[in-house]
């Protein structure tokens, strides 16, 4: 930018000067119009000779210093700029006037100008020869460059902070252009990718992200380069990065636009995702794992209940016969005894029979397959009919919809809900279980309910009941395993639903569960 | 010959099963159902085929009128005698039942592969067991046809 401005300032000067030169050296007349051409000059000029004394100035350089013409003339240059211009005018040991001169002509120089009031100012010096009469004068063309000072300084401070936004960022950052070149990066990215900063400037962006990136910035039949960039922007796109010493890690990229005098540039945001990608890669060998070991402990239950089952049949098959062929031929406390061994064999297998079950859901039901519900209901109601005659229960439901899902699953869970249902009673009252369900079409599925006149339970134990074993009555009041509800939990659940009771005691309860529409 | 229950004449049923209990307690429900009934058994698969081959100390052993065969047995186990029974000419027509504690659908269709006359799970309620049992006789000893022993 400065250099720029500086070849600008170099072309205007210069015609100036090089007439003024040429046209010195003739007749008054041409004097005339040398002067004419040096007020016209956009810039201060200022002739000054040999020992650095003012021999002819213009308006512009009377109105710069602050001084009238005749203050000036037959001045040291010194008095309007102190320094760095009557040095260069005087030859050294070295080198003759000429040559110190020429070293001089052309380039621009910086100095200070001093105001006739004291004030200084910044200014650049274009320097010309001038062959005269009395030797060699020198014409310096003087532009008063403060304002281009103010905006270099504004400039290099937002620079400047730009940069150090640019370094504080906790990514590594590359800017890039069409091209893929990069051209700019910070000192993250050097530190992530290995390099000195100056062996990646101007380098494809290539060499440290081989795919995926590049490719994004280049227009294609389809899109603008605009459209293309667009298309990324916000994205964190996951890429493979390379480093200088060729190992690679993954990242994510970040993209923004920028845009600069050259066109579109992107400003990369570089994430090194290795920590994550290996957190991710742990969870998903965790959830394996866990997966592996809920498996195993399903096929545990399975197995070891149904192996349980075996010697469990001798004991319950040989006390059945014991009581069947020698009850009453016994003791009194005898035949107790063999009661307490039937009923505890008894139990043992229901509970056995209840874990099978529990641990089936788990080993089978991978298909879902549209079932209508209100077959699978009265499937369990055909299932309960021993119950139900028993109680005079009175089981009733509104049309039930076609749900995915396992059938024989199903057919339990009623088979559970509407048993509970018509156990839990505790009034002379006729059982009353009514079943219906609602359709909860936001999220396409239906809500079941199946309501009873029960007795209600404390809503201290809503949680708790579907519990594996959690009971809330004495054996002797209602006999049971407590696997009952757990397995209409683990069938909900691996539907995809939910299970929750509403009751009151004393005033029935209702049990709500959710299943997927078909 | 018909296998009806005559009075003298022994119904001969072979059971194959490992479980000292399983077996006691069949032969005892068995009794209860039909007393003409004479339950003969093997502890393994090899055993009941030198039984039914009438080999070495079986020699003397009676064709059964109906083979009770479970699964899981020790050195040959059912699937295998059960392939050897209906393989062989002389023995495929005796009619064979899987009585075995497991309800898995692969040993089910595998037993009917091999040509089973029908599978039965030992139910875990005695009572269950005894009208299995009771059921058994009921049809294959009693009302079930079949064919006349070829003479050998």
């Amino acid at each position: 930018m400065k250099l720029r401005l500086r070849r600008a300032l170099k072309r205007r000067s210069t015609p100036a000067t090089d007439d003024a030169c040429r046209d010195l050296t003739s007749s008054t007349e041409a004097d005339a119009k040398y002067r004419g051409l040096l007020e016209a000059a956009p810039d201060a000029m200022v002739v000054v000779d040999q020992s650095g004394k003012i021999v002819l100035l213009n308006l512009q350089a009377e109105k710069q210093f602050g001084y009238r013409r005749d203050e000036l003339i037959g001045q040291p240059v010194t008095n309007i700029i102190p320094e760095g211009f009557a040095e260069r005018l005087i030859a050294d040991g070295v080198r003759s006037a000429a040559e110190a001169l020429a070293q001089q002509i052309g380039a621009g120089i910086e100095l200070i100008g001093l105001r006739k009031d004291g004030s200084e100012f910044p200014i650049e010096l274009m320097l010309s020869p001038l062959e005269s009469p009395d030797g060699v004068l020198i014409t310096a063309a003087i532009r008063n460059i403060s304002v281009r000072k103010a905006a270099e300084k504004v400039l290099a401070h937002m620079e400047g902070r730009y940069r150090g936004l640019l370094e504080a960022a906790p990514d590594a950052m590359v800017v890039v252009d069409q091209r893929g070149e990069i051209v700019l990066l910070n000192v993250q990215a050097e530190k992530q990718f290995g390099y000195r900063r100056d062996e990646l400037l101007g380098q494809k962006v290539t060499n440290i992200i081989p795919e995926g990136f590049a490719e994004r910035l280049v227009a294609d039949g389809l899109r603008s380069a605009e459209d293309a960039l667009a298309q990324q922007i916000g994205m964190g796109i996951e890429l493979i990065a390379l480093r200088k010493d060729r190992s690679e890690f993954p990242i994510e990229l970040m993209l923004s636009p920028l845009s600069g005098a050259d066109g579109i540039l992107v400003t990369a945001a570089i994430r090194d995702i290795t920590a994550r990608k290996s957190a991710e890669a742990h969870l998903l060998q965790k959830i394996e794992e866990l997966n592996r070991s809920n498996e195993e402990l399903g096929q545990f239950a399975y197995i070891a209940s149904h192996d349980l089952q075996e010697p469990l049949r001798m004991v319950a098959s040989y006390t059945r016969l014991l009581s069947k062929r020698y009850k009453g031929q016994l003791d009194a406390q005898a035949d107790e005894f063999i009661d307490f061994a039937e009923d505890g064999a008894n139990r043992m297998q229901r509970l056995i029979q209840d874990l099978l079950a529990y641990s089936r859901i788990g080993t089978r039901g991978e298909e879902r397959r549209e079932i209508e519900s209100e077959v699978a209901l009265e499937h369990a109601l055909m299932n309960l009919r021993g119950a139900i005659e028993e109680s005079g229960a009175l089981v009733t439901h509104d049309a039930l919809p076609i749900v995915l899902g396992d059938e024989t699953q199903l057919i339990q869970l009623f088979q559970n809900l509407v048993g509970n249902a018509i156990k839990y009673q505790g009034g002379p009252d006729v059982p009353l279980i009514h079943v219906s369900a609602v359709s909860s079409e936001g999220d396409n599925k239906w809500v079941f309910s199946v309501n009873d006149n029960g007795l209600g339970i404390d809503d201290l134990y809503f949680e708790k009941i579907f519990g594996m074993f959690q009971r809330l009555h004495r054996r002797d009041e209602f006999d049971g395993t407590g696997i009952g509800l757990a397995i209409c939990k683990k069938i909900v659940e691996r539907h995809g639903g939910s299970i929750s009771v509403e009751s009151l005691p004393g005033q029935g309860s209702t049990f709500r569960f959710d299943l997927a529409a078909a | 010959m018909t296998v009806t229950e005559v009075s003298g004449i022994p119904i001969a049923v072979l059971l194959v099963d490992d479980s000292v209990g399983d077996v006691r307690l069949t032969q005892e429900v068995f009794r209860e159902a039909n007393s003409a009934i004479r339950m003969h058994v093997a502890y393994d698969g090899v055993e009941a085929m030198a039984f039914l081959r009438q080999e070495g100390m079986h020699a003397d052993a009676p064709r059964p009128d109906l083979i009770l065969l479970d699964l899981n047995l020790p050195k040959m186990d059912g699937r295998e005698v059960l392939a050897l029974i209906k393989g062989d000419e002389s023995l495929k027509l005796i009619p064979t039942v899987v009585l075995t504690t497991s309800d898995a659908e692969a040993d089910i269709r595998r037993s009917y592969e091999l040509q089973a006359n029908s599978y039965l799970s030992k139910p875990v309620q005695l009572e269950a067991f005894e009208s299995m049992v009771r059921s058994i006789n009921d049809f294959w000893l009693t009302k079930a046809k079949l064919p006349q022993q070829s003479p050998v």
